[in-house]
């Protein structure tokens, strides 16, 4: 009974230590656990799904989106995990704020949990501003968070696309102006 | 009782084993680092450099002359701490290369799947191969 006791005491000490963090901080593990678990390899590449939001601003020009990207379901199925990357107005310059996140997705990234499996880092605006400029900005964006990571952080290269889409695959499509809607998405693509 | 004792000396034994090896942190722990004592230079003297290929801290060796002695003191340690956690985590192969032949034999090398090995194998793995999945923030 005594070490009952003493082993129900112990989990309750982690368990509010725990609590106290998640609500204000994001972990490595929380990245982990979010992404691990892909099954067999998914047959999208990073170029198909590039392309797929430039053709939908060219054929479904307009102030929004009409509508979602036809692979949008596809990726939705898949393991993933959203954040919240802070860069310079109108630049793909890392803001400083941001370091500590990128610096956790390159924790997680080199973990035998999540290596070699294939990721996308995928770049989201806001529906402010027009929908070419806010692809092109999300296309630099994620090539930044890219490359911060195979460089600096050296996560291997050859796992990682950088895709950018704009404002064509709201977060909320109710409220498309919203801070919700920027993000940066990894999703996982599986093994090769 | 007795058992208990037995079970908190472990426990203090393994805590202070674990304390003793712990010389590496992680990339987020390390270039937090950075944002924290050096965010006024970057502001005032690196805006447009990237968090790639190193471009922050080289901007802020090239502005030494400029930036605050903490930042000029912070951006070596943080350099130091991410080859440290680099150079850890390139050591494992070889540390472990007798681990794997004996647990993890029929694994297929790459992707992983050896160091997952490793992981599960915990127990029995020996101690240096432990220690050396450690450093390298892997567990």
């Amino acid at each position: 009974m005594n070490k009952l006791f003493l082993s129900s005491v112990a989990i309750a000490v982690i368990a509010s230590a725990t609590g106290a963090l998640s609500q204000t901080k994001l972990s490595r593990n929380e990245i982990i656990n979010s992404l691990q678990g892909a099954q067999q390899e998914v047959n999208i590449s990073a170029d198909e799904l590039q392309k797929a939001a430039i053709e939908n601003v060219e054929k479904y020009p307009g102030a929004n989106s009409p509508q979602q990207l036809p692979l949008a379901a596809k990726l939705a199925s898949l393991r993933q995990f959203n954040l919240e990357i802070t860069f310079h107005f109108d630049s793909a310059t890392i803001a400083p704020a941001s370091y500590e996140t990128v610096g956790l997705i390159a924790d997680a990234l080199h973990t035998p949990y999540l290596q070699g499996q294939t990721f996308f880092i995928v770049g989201h605006t806001d529906a402010k501003g027009t929908r070419e400029y806010n692809l092109e900005l999300s296309i630099k964006r994620a090539e930044a968070v890219r490359d911060a990571l195979v460089t600096t952080f050296q996560v291997p290269a050859e796992y990682l696309f950088a895709v950018g889409l704009g404002e064509e695959q709201l977060r909320d499509p109710s409220n498309p102006d919203a801070a919700v809607n920027r993000r940066v998405q990894l999703i996982n693509l599986g093994y090769k | 009782m007795k058992y208990l004792r037995v079970c908190a000396t472990t426990v203090v034994l393994m805590m202070s084993v674990s304390l003793a090896s712990a010389q590496t942190v992680g990339f987020a722990d390390a270039i937090k680092i950075l944002a924290a004592s050096c965010g006024n230079d970057i502001q005032a003297h690196c805006q447009s450099a990237s968090l790639a290929n190193n471009g922050i801290t080289n901007c802020l060796e090239k502005n030494q002359s400029r930036i605050s002695q903490k930042c000029n003191a912070d951006r070596l340690v943080v350099i130091g701490l991410i080859e440290a956690r680099l150079a850890a985590q390139s050591e494992v192969a070889k540390i472990c290369n007798r681990d794997m032949a004996q647990y993890c034999k029929g694994v297929k090398p790459g992707a992983g799947h050896m160091l997952r090995c490793l992981l599960k194998a915990q127990p029995s793995v020996s101690a240096k191969c432990n220690e050396a999945i450690d450093l390298a923030g892997y567990r």
